[in-house]
This record gives C-alpha cells, structure tokens and sequence, in this order.
C-alpha cells in the first residue's frame, strides 16, 4: 500500500496493502455463535484480464511456533466452485487460530518463517475475490472479500456508523490483520466517541488473527459516531451485528479514510486524516 | 520480448481511454454513489450521514448533503437538503423521504456541501460512498453495504455529471459467488454512464458450464435494474453480466427462509 494504511476488501475499493503479485488469502471468519466459512471460485471475475481456466489448488495456512504451515485441501476444477467451512479445517487447523485459504496454480511452500508467496491468478478490475461469510443455526452473512498482508508499521483508522440497536441485538467490532512474520504481536486498539473524543474503551488485538471486540457496553447511542484507532498494525474492521440469537445476521466493512476523497493525492488525504485524529486523540 | 509486446497490446484494448470513472470537468465537484434504495412494504432503506469536511478540518460553519433522487430510469425526481452533524452519525430512512409514489426501486446520490481545502489542494475530489442498510419484512436487524463507486458530480448549478466509464468492446463480469438453489437472488445493476446500457444477465450451471439463462436488459443513463433470479435449478449457478460497463459490479440481495444477505459483487 501507498501509505501505511487500514485496507478493506474488494479490490476495487482501494489499492492492496502492497503489489506483488497474487498475494491475497481469504480468511475463515469467527464471530460468538457463528461459524465461519469461505465461498471459494475458480474463474476470473472478468473475461479480459485472465483467460485460461486451470485447476487450482486448495490450500489452508494458519501460524504456528513462529512458522507458517500450509497444507492442501484438494483441488477446484475449472469452473467450478466450492464452499470451505470452518468445520472442514478444524482437524487441520488449531482452535483459536486464524485458517487462510487459498487458491494456486503451484503447491506453497509447507512450511516458512514468511508468509507464502503465492503462485496463483490476479485479476484488478476487481481484485479474485471468495465470499466470506458468517453462519449462525438459521442465518447467514457475507461479503465479497480477500486478505493481504500488511506491513508491520501501518496503523488503522477508521470510523463505524454500523452499530444497531434494539431488544437483542449484540454489535462485534472483528479486527483481521494478517501480516508477513508469522509470529504474533500485539497492540493496542483505541475507541472513541469522534465527538468530544471521549475514550470509550481499550483493547489488545494480536497479529494474524480475527480480533473480536463486543462493542455493547461501551455506552454508545445511536447518534454517536465511533472512531477506531489502532497506531501499531493495520486491519480490516468488520462489523458483526446480530439479533435474536442469530437468527438475523449483519456484516460489511468500513472504508478506509483514503476512499472519502477521489483522485489527485488520495493517500496524502488519508495521511494527512490520520495525522489529524492521531493528534487529537492523543492530546 | 515480443509476447510482452503483445500482452501490453492486448491489455491496451481493454484499458486505454477506458476508465473506470471519469475525472470531473469541474474542480471541486462532490462526487457520490448512486446508492440503491427500496421502498415497498416488504423493504425499507436507510443510510448513514456522516459529516465528512468535518472529520478534516474544524470549522463551525454549517454545512448541509443534498440528497438527490432518481427513478429507475435515471430520472431526477427531488432534492432534500440535510443539516450535517459535526463527528456524529445521522441515521436516514431513505424510504420514508421517497414514500411509494415513484416505484419500489430507484437511486439517490449525497452531495456534500463543502469540500475542505486540504482536499482540493491535492488535486483530489470529496466522494461520498458511504453506508446504506435495507431492512427486509420488518426484521429486528438491517443489512449494511458500502458503497463502491464514483458515480456522479455535481456542479454549482447543480448539474449534475455521470463518471461511469464505457469500454469498446463488450465484456464480461463474473459474479465470485455460487448461487444456490432454493435461495432467492436480486441483483441490482446501475448504470453509471451517460448512455443507455445493454446489459445481458446471463446464468450458467456451474457444474456443466451451460448457460441456462440470458436476459437482456436496456438500462437508461443513470438507471437501474433489479433482476430477480430464484435458483429453481437442482444444482448451483453462477452470473455473468455482459456489457459495454467497465466493471459492471452488481448489488446483491439474497434471500433465504425471509432473511436478507446484502453484498456487493
């Protein structure tokens, strides 16, 4: 990326949080009383930026003891696609870490201190993407989405209109962050009320994780406007609502500050954004 | 050497003097999403009002978005100027602004009404492509999306520009999502260029590869389509939209058992 920056899903949306080639994951999502899952494609999101049709490999990718491992999960046929759940890696993966699938053309290296760089198809206009998705017992939500590294010293922030309120409804702050070093790290993540700068909460959040963060008991309305602030790593924010014991599911990300400005210098916007609110938080 | 050569060639007829959004003519423009609404008894929108000078630059000015709505068939039908709230959020029921005298579907766009200085001196144009929610039949939560487009600017006489962009030859966008059968599908496509749109919806088994269905659909400048597609096949399908749109990048609404999945392609 440009600047060091939060970045979210979609390709399009903006730039990825660097350029080499074919680098993005999807992740299995986690959130209380859901299980998360992938919706994986084997065919280009556009028929002029890659023509051939290949099988790819299924991959998984989890850290573990300073290392990332990856292993096979079979193979997508041309065509074709397929649904990876939660379920389907827990024999695989371990409790409470984050699955990163993927899709290539070669095996990745099973084991590496960095993540692996992966052989596969990239398109731009948009970016390859999977659904990403939550499932309670009678409800599901999704976004179209992928995951790139990010570098050790960007920084999030964002601002969250996508509280709900009502009898039941629980709101999830899913920080996602998957960096180069396979070795965890932790910062600190800052919540704010934007207005008057009231500190609402802090919270630790850990590197190559999907960081949950219950967002109900920290007094906010549903004027208020929360800002997220996270000066040691970058992430996506997802906003995970849901109501009746999941019988109603809700998730989309927030935007970057660079997409709130178009052309020009865009990412001297967002640097310059980040700068302000940093400031005025910290005074 | 030469294949390089080539593959730039062949790249060259799919992006040259083909963007994705046009640069507006005039300096300081707003430029917004065309964001979908809906309104009927089954569906509700909102959308979330964030004062965006304001997160650059404290001023006590007041400042107002103009909200503008469109039919489905790009026609502008009213304005409604809102007062903004400095760092705060204001939560909008579009429906009730539209009421059910045009139609169950169509667009509207936010034009704020001051673009900060900080901004303009980078040569950069504020953009709102902000948050909308839908409630479908009343149910206890809403489904949020983002918006994902530079659609439309608006000049100081409030003429308005659509940025969409055009490609010469016709192509494809293959929705990465497999549609499922007993699930019910509406996809909404926007057309953000200054010309009528052909656009073909296409649905292909993806198990066989054959396409199963194509329907045509002429969408005018600033229009939208909403096209319903219940997967009554027994194994699952995928989308294809064919058009001359560079990246015809769909709204999807998904239904199952009456409960709403929102997403953008």
């Amino acid at each position: 990326m440009v600047s060091p920056t939060s970045t979210t899903s979609g390709g399009f949306d903006q730039p990825r949080p660097h350029e080499a080639e074919g680098m993005s994951y999807y992740p299995v999502l986690s959130a209380p009383g859901c299980k998360g899952w992938v919706g994986l494609s084997n065919f280009s999101p556009n028929n002029w930026e890659i023509r051939r049709r290949q099988s790819l490999l299924i991959n998984v990718t989890w850290a573990s003891n300073g290392m990332w491992i990856t292993k096979n999960l079979g193979v997508l046929a041309p065509g074709a696609c397929k649904t990876i759940t939660a379920s389907d890696v827990a024999d695989i993966v371990p409790a409470d870490v984050l699955p990163l699938l993927s899709l290539t053309l070669t095996p990745p290296v099973a084991q590496s201190e960095v993540l692996p760089r992966l052989d596969t198809a990239q398109t731009s206009i948009p970016a390859w993407r999977a659904t990403l998705g939550l499932s309670s017992s009678s409800a599901q939500t999704s976004y179209q989405g992928e995951l790139d590294a990010f570098p050790l010293q960007a920084s999030l922030l964002t601002f969250g209109p996508f509280l709900q309120f009502g009898e039941g409804i629980k709101n999830h702050l899913i920080l996602l962050n998957v960096e180069n070093s396979s070795a965890s790290r932790s910062a600190e993540l800052e919540i704010y009320d934007a207005a008057g700068l009231k500190l609402r909460g802090r919270f630790p959040v850990s590197s190559n994780a999907a960081n949950s963060i219950p967002l109900e008991r920290l007094g906010f309305a549903s004027g208020d406007l929360p800002l997220f602030i996270c000066r040691g790593m970058a992430a996506i924010p997802l906003y995970f609502s849901s109501a009746m014991d999941g019988a109603y599911l809700s998730l989309e990300h927030t935007h970057p500050p660079a997409s709130l400005v178009v052309h020009g210098r865009r990412w001297q916007a967002q640097k310059l954004l980040k700068n302000r609110w940093f400031a005025k938080a910290s005074s | 050497m030469i294949a390089q050569k080539l593959q730039r060639i062949r790249r060259a007829v799919w992006s040259w003097r083909q963007p994705l959004t046009h640069l507006p003519t005039l300096e300081n423009a707003p430029i917004s999403d065309l964001f979908v609404w809906r309104s009927s008894h089954e569906w509700q929108t909102f959308f979330e009002l964030i004062d965006i000078p304001s997160l650059f630059e404290d001023d006590t000015l007041p400042r107002h978005v103009s909200l503008v709505f469109f039919d489905s068939s790009g026609r502008r039908l009213f304005k409604r100027n809102v007062d903004l709230q400095a760092n705060r959020r204001q939560t909008l029921d579009i429906s009730s602004m539209v009421g059910r005298s045009y139609g169950e579907k169509g667009t509207f766009a936010a034009f704020h009404s001051k673009t900060p200085s900080a901004i303009t001196h980078l040569g950069s144009f504020l953009a709102e492509r902000g948050y909308a929610s839908y409630c479908y039949r009343d149910a206890p939560l809403r489904a949020y999306v983002h918006g994902n487009l530079d659609a439309v600017a608006q000049g100081p006489d409030g003429g308005l520009q659509l940025l969409g962009g055009t490609s010469f030859l016709r192509r494809q966008y293959s929705l990465q999502h497999e549609l499922l059968p007993g699930v019910v599908y509406e996809f909404g496509l926007v057309n953000p260029t200054s010309s009528v749109q052909r656009i073909t919806f296409k649905l292909i088994s993806v198990p066989s590869g054959r396409i199963i269905s194509a329907e045509v659909e002429n969408v005018p400048s600033g229009g939208i389509r909403l096209v319903v597609v219940p997967v009554d096949e027994s194994s699952s399908v995928r989308l294809v939209i064919e058009s001359h749109l560079v990246m015809a990048r769909p709204l999807v609404f998904r239904i199952q058992n009456f409960k709403l999945d929102v997403f953008h392609g």
